[in-house]
Parts: C-alpha cells; sequence; structure tokens
C-alpha cells in the first residue's frame, strides 16, 4: 500500500526538497504550509506519517503536534519534526507535545528516508 | 538544471523573500520594540535562512545567520532587549546576508572584513546578556552525516525494553527491530513474560522486550542511532559479543535457538559465557537490501506557485501574437460569406480578450514590493544626516507591471533621496520655522482610469523659483528677461544637468537629477509632475499606465491611413459635416453645447486626398482638458498589441507606438495626453503673447 506522508513547512524550499524526495521514493505526498494549513488534511484517516517544521506563522509545530495528539484518528500517527536546533531542550518538548521522532535540518535524502524509515513502514 | 540546482535557485527566490521580510519586520520593530511578534517574525525569518542555507550549500550564509538568530533567541527570551544599537547591527547584517546569498565567489565569505567585523559586534550582544552562545553554527557536521569507517562484521547483543508507554507517540518498537535488520543479520528473541493476563491488557502499552543478536560491519553508533527517538523512553543495552559474525556459526544458532524455548530473559552474562567458550573465529557474509517502491502520487495542495519571470515574458508574448492573429481571423470572417464562421470567430476573440487580461493581471504586482527599499532608505539617510523623517504609505495594494516596477524602482529611489536631502530640514531649522521637528514623507498610490499615481510628498522647504531662475540663468537654460511662471520653472527642473543643490552632497546630487527622472519614467510611458509651495514641500506625481504591451484602443480611418486612440481616453464621438469644421474658427466646433477645440488631424498628418462629406470627432479628455480629434471616420474597438517605433521616431511625442492590423498592415497608437498637453502649452503661451 502506499504510504501517504504529509509534509508541514512554510519554506517553499523544503517543502519542495522533501516531496521531491520521498516522491521519488514512492510515497504519496500531502503539502501544508502551516499548522492550520495542515489541519485540512487531517480529517479523514488516510495520513501515514507527519513531517513537520517547529517554527512556522499561524500555528507552530508544537501546537501542531498537540492538535494531532488529540485527534481520535491521529493520537498514534507517527510525527518527525525537522528542526536545525541541536539543543535538547526544543527536542524534549516536541517530544513531550507527542513527537515520534525528528529529523536535523540540513539533511540529506538518505538521512530523510532513514528517519521515516524508523516510524512507518 | 539538476534537481538540486533548481532547488537551489528556488531557495534563493525564498531567501530573498524572506529576507525581505526581515528587513521589513525589523524596521517595524524599530517603530514598536516590545512587539512580540515581530520578533518571532524576525527570529524565523532568520531561522529558515539558517536551516535552508545549509541545505542548499549556502554554508556561509547559514553559520552567519546563526549568529544572529542566537541574538533574537535570547531577545524572544526577554534576556536581551531591542535597541537602536541591535537594529543597526541587525539591519547591517541584512546587508550582508543579501551579499551571502549571491554565493559568488568573490562576493563576502567568512574572512572578509566584513563578515568578522559584524560577527565580533553581534557578539558583543551575546557577551552583554552574559549568556553563553556556546552552541555551534547548524554546519553539516554537527548531524553526524559523515559515513562511519567500513570495519569487518562484529557480532552484538542488544538487550532493549521499551516503556510500556512508547506507543504512545507513535512509536512502532517493531519497525525498530526491522530496521536493525538492516543493519546486518539478526536473530531476535521476543520475551513475552510480561504480557499480562486478557483482562488487564491494554492495547495501547507494549509488554513486550526483545533480545537481538546482530552481526553488523556497522559501528555501534549506527545501531543506538536506530534508537535515537526513543533513548528516553526505554532502557537499552548494547554488547559487543565478538569481532566475527557468530550468526553465521551453527553451533552459536543452535544455543540461541536453544533460548527461544526458554521464557525468561537470557541476560549479557549467560550469553558471554557461551560466546567465550566458542573461541572461534570466521568469516562471513552479509547482505544488505533496500527496497524501492515505485509508485506515484501528487496531491498538492498550496494556493500559489512560483513562476519564473521569462515565462510570464513569454506568455505575454504568445498572447500578444495570438490578439494580432485573431484580428486577422475577425476582419477574413467579416469580408467572407461562411456564416457559421462568424459566431467562431466571435468567441474567438471573446476568450482572446479574457486570457488577456488574464495574462496581464499575472504579472502584476503590487507596490508593496517595493516599500521596504524606501523604508530602509528613509531611515538610513535620515540617521545619517541627522534628521528626524517618518515615512508612510498610503495605498501600497495597488498593482502594476512588474516590468513597470522594475523601471520605477530607481527614479522613485532619487525622489526619495532628494526627499530626504534637499527637501526635509534639519529639526532645529524645522522648529525654528514653526513646524514639527519631525518630517514626513507620504507615498500615495491609487488607480485613475488605465493609470496608476504615485504620489511622493514631503512637508520639507520646498522649491524656491527664485532659485531655480538663478540657476538656469546661470547655466543658460533660459535668458535673464525670459517670463516664466512658477509651474514652468518648476518644470526647467526636468531639463538636463540642471541640479539646485548648494553642495554636492553623498547622498544624491551626484550629477543625476530629475531629467534622469523624467526619461526613466518617459521611457515606460509614464509622465511625471512636480509641484512646490516654498516652505511647505514638494509633491511628486508620477502617472504610469497600467501596462505597456497591449491597450484596448479605437481603430479611425483618415485617407487610407489608420490610427488607434487610446479608448480609456476616449470620451465621446461626434459626427460632423466637413463644412462645419473647415468653417471652424479658431479650431473650435461646438459639440453637445460645449465649444471643443479639436486637431484637423488630415492636416496635421499632412494627409492627401479629399476628406467625406461627414467627418467623425473623437473627444478625448486628459486632465480636464477636453480635445477633439477629427477623422474621417471611426472603424471600431480594436485591441492594440503595442510595437515601438524605430529610432527615427523619437523626435516626435504625439505617436506612442504601432500596431499591426489584422490584413498586416500599420497602424500607428495616438499618444493622446502628449498631444493635449502640446495644444494646452500653445495656448498658454499664446495666452501670455496677448
Amino acid at each position: 500500500m502506499e504510504k501517504t506522508i504529509l509534509i508541514v513547512d512554510d519554506s517553499e524550499s523544503i517543502r519542495e526538497v522533501v516531496s521531491f524526495t520521498l516522491e521519488s521514493e514512492g510515497f504519496k505526498v500531502l503539502v501544508g504550509v502551516d499548522g492550520k494549513d495542515a489541519l485540512k488534511f487531517l480529517n479523514g484517516d488516510n495520513i501515514d506519517l507527519i513531517i513537520t517544521d517547529l517554527h512556522m506563522p499561524v500555528m507552530n509545530g508544537i501546537e501542531l503536534i498537540r492538535e494531532v495528539r488529540n485527534m481520535d484518528t491521529y493520537s498514534r500517527v507517527p510525527i518527525l519534526f525537522l528542526t536545525t536546533e541541536s539543543q535538547t531542550a526544543k527536542k524534549m518538548e516536541a517530544k513531550e507535545a507527542g513527537a515520534t521522532g525528528w529529523i536535523i535540518k540540513p539533511f540529506v535524502p538518505a538521512k530523510l528516508i532513514a528517519a521515516i524509515n524508523k516510524v512507518i513502514r | 538544471m539538476t534537481s538540486m540546482e533548481s532547488f537551489q535557485s528556488r531557495f534563493v527566490e525564498e531567501a530573498t523573500d524572506n529576507i525581505n521580510d526581515l528587513e521589513n519586520a525589523l524596521l517595524l520593530l524599530e517603530e514598536d520594540p516590545g512587539n512580540k511578534e515581530l520578533v518571532e517574525r524576525v527570529f524565523r525569518a532568520m531561522h529558515s535562512l539558517k536551516g535552508g542555507g545549509a541545505m542548499f550549500g549556502f554554508d556561509t550564509l547559514s553559520d552567519f545567520t546563526h549568529h544572529m538568530e542566537s541574538v533574537y533567541d535570547l531577545v524572544r527570551e526577554d534576556k536581551l532587549q531591542v535597541t537602536k544599537d541591535l537594529l543597526n547591527v541587525t539591519l547591517d547584517s541584512v546587508d550582508l546576508m543579501k551579499k551571502l546569498l549571491i554565493n559568488d565567489e568573490n562576493g563576502p565569505d567568512e574572512a572578509s572584513g566584513e563578515y568578522r567585523a559584524l560577527v565580533s559586534r553581534i557578539e558583543g550582544f551575546l557577551k552583554g546578556a552574559e549568556v553563553n552562545a556556546g552552541q555551534g553554527p547548524a554546519s553539516a557536521g554537527t548531524t553526524g552525516i559523515a559515513e562511519p569507517e567500513k570495519q569487518g562484521v562484529s557480532t552484538y547483543f542488544i538487550h532493549f525494553v521499551p516503556d510500556k508507554d512508547i506507543m504512545k507517540n507513535g512509536t512502532n518498537p517493531l519497525y525498530l527491530i526491522d530496521e536493525l535488520s538492516t543493519l546486518g543479520k539478526t536473530q531476535v528473541i521476543a520475551n513475552t513474560c510480561n504480557v499480562p493476563d486478557i483482562k488487564e491488557f491494554d492495547t495501547s502499552k507494549c509488554y513486550i522486550s526483545w533480545e537481538i543478536f546482530l552481526s553488523t560491519s556497522e559501528d555501534v553508533n549506527a545501531i543506538s542511532d536506530v534508537f535515537m527517538f526513543v533513548e528516553d523512553d526505554c532502557m537499552l543495552d548494547i554488547h559487543k559479543l565478538s569481532a566475527s559474525d557468530l550468526l553465521n556459526d551453527d553451533r552459536f544458532t543452535r544455543e540461541i535457538e536453544g533460548y527461544r524455548l526458554i521464557e525468561s530473559e537470557i541476560g549479557i552474562n549467560s550469553i558471554k559465557d557461551f560466546v567465550d567458550s566458542l573461541k572461534e573465529e570466521d568469516q562471513a557474509r552479509q547482505s544488505q537490501s533496500s527496497k524501492k517502491k515505485v509508485t506515484n502520487g501528487r496531491d498538492n495542495a498550496i494556493s500559489s506557485i512560483r513562476v519564473s519571470s521569462d515565462k510570464i515574458d513569454q506568455l505575454m508574448n504568445l498572447v500578444s501574437e495570438l490578439v494580432i492573429t485573431q484580428a486577422s481571423l475577425s476582419l477574413y470572417t467579416e469580408n467572407s460569406d461562411n456564416s457559421e464562421l462568424q459566431p467562431i470567430a466571435e468567441s474567438v476573440q471573446k476568450l482572446t480578450r479574457q486570457l488577456r487580461d488574464n495574462a496581464f493581471s499575472i504579472s502584476l504586482i503590487p507596490l508593496e514590493s517595493m516599500m521596504t527599499r524606501f523604508q530602509r532608505l528613509v531611515r538610513d539617510l535620515s540617521d545619517e544626516l541627522g534628521k528626524d523623517i517618518r515615512f508612510s504609505a498610503k495605498g501600497t495594494e495597488t498593482e502594476l507591471d512588474k516590468t513597470i516596477i522594475e523601471s520605477l524602482t530607481d527614479p522613485l529611489l532619487h525622489i526619495f533621496r532628494n526627499a530626504i536631502d534637499h527637501g526635509i530640514e534639519p529639526p532645529e531649522e524645522r522648529i525654528k520655522k514653526g513646524k514639527p521637528g519631525s518630517g514626513e514623507i507620504v507615498l500615495k498610490a491609487f488607480y485613475s482610469g488605465a493609470n496608476v499615481v504615485i504620489q511622493v510628498s514631503d512637508d520639507g522647504a520646498g522649491i524656491d523659483p527664485a532659485r531655480i531662475r538663478e540657476k538656469a540663468v546661470e547655466k543658460q537654460l533660459i535668458t535673464p528677461d525670459a517670463v516664466l511662471n512658477s509651474k514652468e520653472l518648476l518644470n526647467l527642473l526636468f531639463l538636463p544637468g540642471f541640479s539646485t543643490a548648494k553642495n554636492v552632497t553623498d547622498v544624491s546630487g551626484r550629477g543625476v537629477g530629475m531629467d534622469v527622472v523624467k526619461r526613466k519614467i518617459s521611457s515606460i510611458r509614464g509622465e511625471v509632475d512636480i509641484e512646490s509651495s516654498p516652505g511647505e514641500g514638494t509633491v511628486i506625481t508620477i502617472k504610469l499606465p497600467l501596462t505597456l504591451s497591449i491597450i484596448d484602443g479605437l481603430l479611425v480611418r483618415i485617407g487610407d491611413s489608420q490610427y488607434v486612440i487610446p479608448l480609456s481616453v476616449v470620451d465621446k464621438i461626434f459626427a460632423v459635416e466637413h463644412e462645419t469644421l473647415a468653417g471652424a474658427y479658431n479650431n473650435l466646433v461646438v459639440l453637445d453645447g460645449e465649444q471643443v477645440p479639436f486637431y484637423y488631424l488630415r492636416e496635421e498628418f499632412g494627409l492627401a486626398g479629399d476628406p467625406p462629406a461627414t467627418e467623425e470627432i473623437v473627444v478625448v479628455e486628459y486632465e480636464n482638458v477636453r480635445i477633439g480629434l477629427a477623422t474621417d471616420s471611426v472603424v471600431g474597438e480594436y485591441q492594440a498589441v503595442l510595437k515601438p517605433l524605430g529610432k527615427f521616431y523619437k523626435e516626435q511625442e504625439i505617436i506612442s507606438g504601432a500596431t499591426i492590423l489584422g490584413d498586416g498592415s500599420i497602424a500607428l497608437v495616438l499618444d493622446t495626453n502628449k498631444i493635449i498637453n502640446q495644444f494646452s502649452n500653445n495656448n498658454k503661451i499664446k495666452e501670455e503673447l496677448s
């Protein structure tokens, strides 16, 4: 079964490079430009993984993660967040909010795929 | 273009937006230093620049932005105040970021003076906040992308005991075990002794722990990396059992099969004992596999897309060609007996018009995009000159063709420089004159018919007509006894080489004057006008066409020639007997009970042949002046694709271009505004002479 990944990032270039990488790996990709925008994809139950940036206007990544964890359908969906921070503080906050794991920017495609393979099959 | 290059160029576009947004937010922050939202916006822009920069190979930009980001992180946490000093450094940094984004080998790098000076200024702030800013920049190194060194195959024992709640964050421990198996060969033993009775069983909890034997050529870091997301949510032990592949050893695998039958954990000690007892080494193979799924799907939900301006230019060209072709079709249809062709040609015409309007709206961009530059200019220059100037803009949502905006930036910057440097007085002087100490520059933009008007006004000293006269005489532009009203004196400013500044300053007066502004504005078919009252200020008004390439026109015929009059200026069309016009006194004709001066175009253009008995006068209006243009007949509405005239037509002003008609012949497009201007100037001169 083709897996569907929702990418949430306010940076178009990041969205593009991530979509490009994932699509060439055979994933179906949905894109949201911020947390609020991403919510519109979360009505159904077709999403297998969410990859979100943390710093975004309107609704940031942490808020999105909390929101998703409160949904019946997606309380267990794997969520990876993108971060440039090497500090543990931000990571802890996101993990506490319910994130499954993280991807540190900058990343090469192989790193991205590796992180995804940790959480979905 | 490889995909990386295309991502890079996309990043550059986006980073440019980010830098502009950053600059804009900083300028707003200066007005409202306590605004948390703005600080957040600044931080976010920096954050994106840093992350993206590192990903797309702009390491210097990324490293530099990291320094700035650290500072604004402190601001976010209220450990640092937004001060004028900080904003100065930040804005200078923004300038450097712009240069770094070009990624030019000759541009600044970490070693350049500018870079180092800024970093040390930034570090001053970090130290000032007494916070250890010891986090290294987000270079590629920190993420451990480097490949581990390949080594021989070793065997590891991994004891993985997840917390019961590990699955609540979307972690599936089985995937981690699967991932381990991609590192090499595994033997996995699941320990189910903690699984409770079915009545107490909670499906959201994980009751299982695992003991895994892994033979791999990867090192222990690669193994612990598998568990990186769950480090805090489990108990994990990793032991190296042997520097050989024990899983290829029958004796060892038989032993493991034996363990499977036991219901409790094996434990590292008994394993170690067994391995010691084996004392044997083997060479082994290993396998790695990675599957690639090949399917594709795309469900893109972005409401706007970015298109290169080349593509838009191309689209506009194609639309222009289509408009010309459509005109041919209409003409052919008119002369054809085929009645079925008529509706087709009409709908092609309708669609072409819609397509044209649509294509135009694509290339329109709001003036807003230029405002940050002006705001910045006002801020930096007024600081430099010790003046206090506020800048505000109204109607910046007004849209103009992108090529017009591009050609407009330089003239506007010049007008701003003039206003800041020569217009607004220093605070002391203003107060002496009874004005508020801080000056004001206002930009106002609005639509006016088929035009956009941009007004830049300042409340400065204004321009003294006496000084202009003095200067003009000195420069021999006018004779000392020339009679000129103040408006005409102001218009002298547009003559080449005129500059009224007492001293040539660093800011303006570099020999580039209002003449260049006028020339640039004219080159985009715009007009510029200046009004000034000494002591009160100056208003510069620029009037621009909405678009440069296609206009709605009225096609008229005079003899064998056809001309296009822009529809936007046409007021009314009247049929008049030739006798009336020929006998008109002083070229005035009464239309709708009103005297209207008219140009007899046949005569003006020196066209041969006899006029028809009834002629048609097109009345056009500009700046409340109405004049008639007498033609043989009006052909009809026409979409004119403007083609520039060659250099031989440079010296005249009443024709703005040419267009190709459906039958392939050429029609000249009249610049009615210029005709009216010429007409009213002539009249004024007449008035003054009389």
